[in-house]
């Protein structure tokens, strides 16, 4: 029973991570071992050719800068805003608190594809297409991020806050002496999670860019050309730069991923 | 007094970013949303004439949006259940211990490193009917992208794909929570595989597993990047799905209403979804 287990689980396993391991190995494909019988698993002989054109005859140096540039910016804007919002709801009292935080909450409840077009109309009518800005714009308010950061401020005793006042300490030397220090985790992890999602985030960019020199990586990659003549090798080694780096991280981090997520549901 | 003003309008100044972004870019299009499928409206995006419903009747009786919201509701259907079967199975088979039950839990969530335009690539070249390696290895000719069974099951597939990492992440988590003294017990009093399942660790991993399956529900209403990338709605609208649709009328045909309209549907399908959600988390189920 035991070994059975084992033996589908692994079956299973080598299912899922084909696609990877096969878009590894065709990257090396000569054009040949595409068309070959039977259909080939490893290079015949590897060579590097894939790599070379799908960097000459494409501009994937620049979707990638606009890639990395958009999601490190909205990254950091992102922390910002949200930071800077869920301390005002955890230390502060106002009129209207508890409602305003509902409104911005609440947001959730709008899926960002079902504005898509309404979003679209706004971007263009504030000149925004075909920019770094354009491109983050509707990913700079993230309600979880907010609401997260506030559960996780609100542990944090008010007492620090005052003494810090007292002291003549202001909003800003607090948040980023004190509080963002002592709330790491859960920054880091956001940051890491918000870098991601903008990094990876394929219509919107696709919908408000129109110039090829303004496009990021996953809107580029699927425009490269090749694959629509059948030309498979360079279109994989494109996927294969791009998704490496990721996947070593992940492997090298495997541990703290699956432990991040098994204590953020046993924390509750 | 100055000061104290200062102070009085300090944390509406803190959230006031937050709060401006929420109004131009959630409220506002919502609402611009709404009143658009209620218009007509130019291709300029300028709303001309009120016309009621007349948008969502000319919706409701065109063949190209039943094919939507028909094709929209049989991927959930199909996806969700096949999509929480194999993610709770990784989980469940791999609970084990041991270097090769830690190899197969790495397997099972490394699809989420690839981003969703780079698997559905790899995908499409693996699917290819001609040279595509899957064809060419079961030695059949299943014309992926020109038979809609076929091109739906691809799409399910897909979907699985971008999936299985995460929910994957989250079964197993909450399986591993189970404490291991409850499952000795279980074990020396005698209780088959089955019995585990079905009375100790089901009812702890439940909350994980609505919560999967509630975003599992929502994020098939709202599928439109893999359509666009793998099928396009091909072949004769057999995938086309409704977000792909508003697309579509939004920014190929310049219909702004109609897209506004398919939009609207949208919003009232997933808020469903969302609203159980919601409920299903106050529940103490929790996740970022």
């Amino acid at each position: 029973m035991k070994k059975l287990t084992a033996l589908v689980a692994t079956l299973l396993s080598l299912i899922v991570v084909f696609p990877i391991f096969y878009s590894i190995s065709a990257s090396f494909f000569t054009y040949a071992d595409f068309t070959s019988i039977p259909a080939r698993l490893l290079p015949s002989v590897p060579n590097l050719e894939n790599y070379q054109r799908a960097f000459s005859e494409s501009n994937l140096e620049q979707f990638l800068a606009n890639s990395l540039v958009t999601a490190s910016l909205g990254t950091v804007l992102r922390m910002a805003v949200s930071i800077l919002a869920a301390y005002t709801f955890s230390f502060f009292t106002f009129k209207g608190r508890d409602a305003l935080f509902v409104l911005i909450v609440a947001t959730m409840l709008l899926p960002s594809d079902a504005l898509l077009l309404a979003n679209y109309s706004t971007i263009r009518s504030l000149r925004l297409t075909d920019t770094y800005l354009g491109i983050i714009s509707t990913t700079l308010l993230a309600p979880t991020h907010i609401f997260m950061l506030r559960q996780y401020f609100k542990t944090v005793s008010s007492e620090y806050r005052e003494a810090a006042v007292i002291e003549g300490c202001g909003d800003l030397r607090f948040l980023t002496t004190l509080l963002i220090p002592i709330s790491k985790a859960v920054v880091i992890t956001l940051s890491i999670h918000s870098f991601s999602t903008i990094f990876n985030d394929y219509l919107w960019p696709l919908l408000v860019t129109n110039k090829e020199s303004m496009r990021t990586v996953q809107v580029g990659l699927t425009m490269l050309g090749f694959s629509e003549n059948l030309d498979y090798g360079p279109q994989f080694a494109a996927i294969t730069l791009l998704i490496t780096p990721i996947l070593i991280a992940f492997v090298a981090m495997h541990k703290p991923i699956q432990s991040s997520v098994s204590t953020r549901f046993a924390g509750r | 007094m100055k000061k104290r003003n200062a102070s009085l309008i300090k944390p509406y100044a803190l959230i006031l970013p937050a709060l401006a972004l929420a109004v131009v870019f959630a409220y506002r299009p919502f609402i611009l949303t709404l009143l658009n499928s209620l218009h007509t409206v130019s291709l300029q995006g300028q709303r001309l004439t009120f016309v009621g419903l007349e948008n969502y009747q000319r919706l409701f009786a065109s063949q190209s949006f039943q094919a939507s919201l028909s094709n929209t509701l049989r991927f959930t259907l199909y996806f969700v259940p096949t999509n929480l079967i194999i993610c709770l199975g990784a989980a469940l088979l791999s609970n084990r211990k041991g270097k090769l039950a830690a190899l197969n839990q790495v397997f099972f969530f490394l699809p989420m490193a690839v981003g969703l335009s780079s698997s559905m690539m790899i995908l499409k070249m693996m699917f290819n009917p001609s040279i595509g390696i899957i064809n060419q290895l079961f030695g059949t000719d299943i014309q992926w992208f020109n038979d809609k069974h076929a091109a739906m099951a691809l799409l399910v597939m897909a979907g699985v794909y971008l999936d299985i990492g995460l929910n994957f992440l989250l079964l197993h988590a909450a399986l591993r929570n189970v404490p291991s003294e409850l499952h000795e017990v279980a074990k020396i009093e005698g209780a088959n595989g089955f019995q585990i399942f079905r009375y100790l660790q089901a009812p702890l991993i439940a909350p994980t597993f609505i919560f999967v399956l509630m975003t599992n529900i929502k994020d098939a209403m709202l599928i439109s990047s893999p359509v666009l990338i793998l099928t396009e709605g091909g072949p004769f609208r057999s995938t086309q799905t409704l977000v792909y649709q508003m697309y579509l009328e939004g920014f190929k045909s310049g219909n702004y209403a109609m897209g506004s309209a398919i939009a609207t549907v949208v919003f009232l399908l997933t808020l469903s979804a969302l609203l159980l959600l919601l409920h299903m988390e106050r529940r103490r189920v929790y996740y970022q």
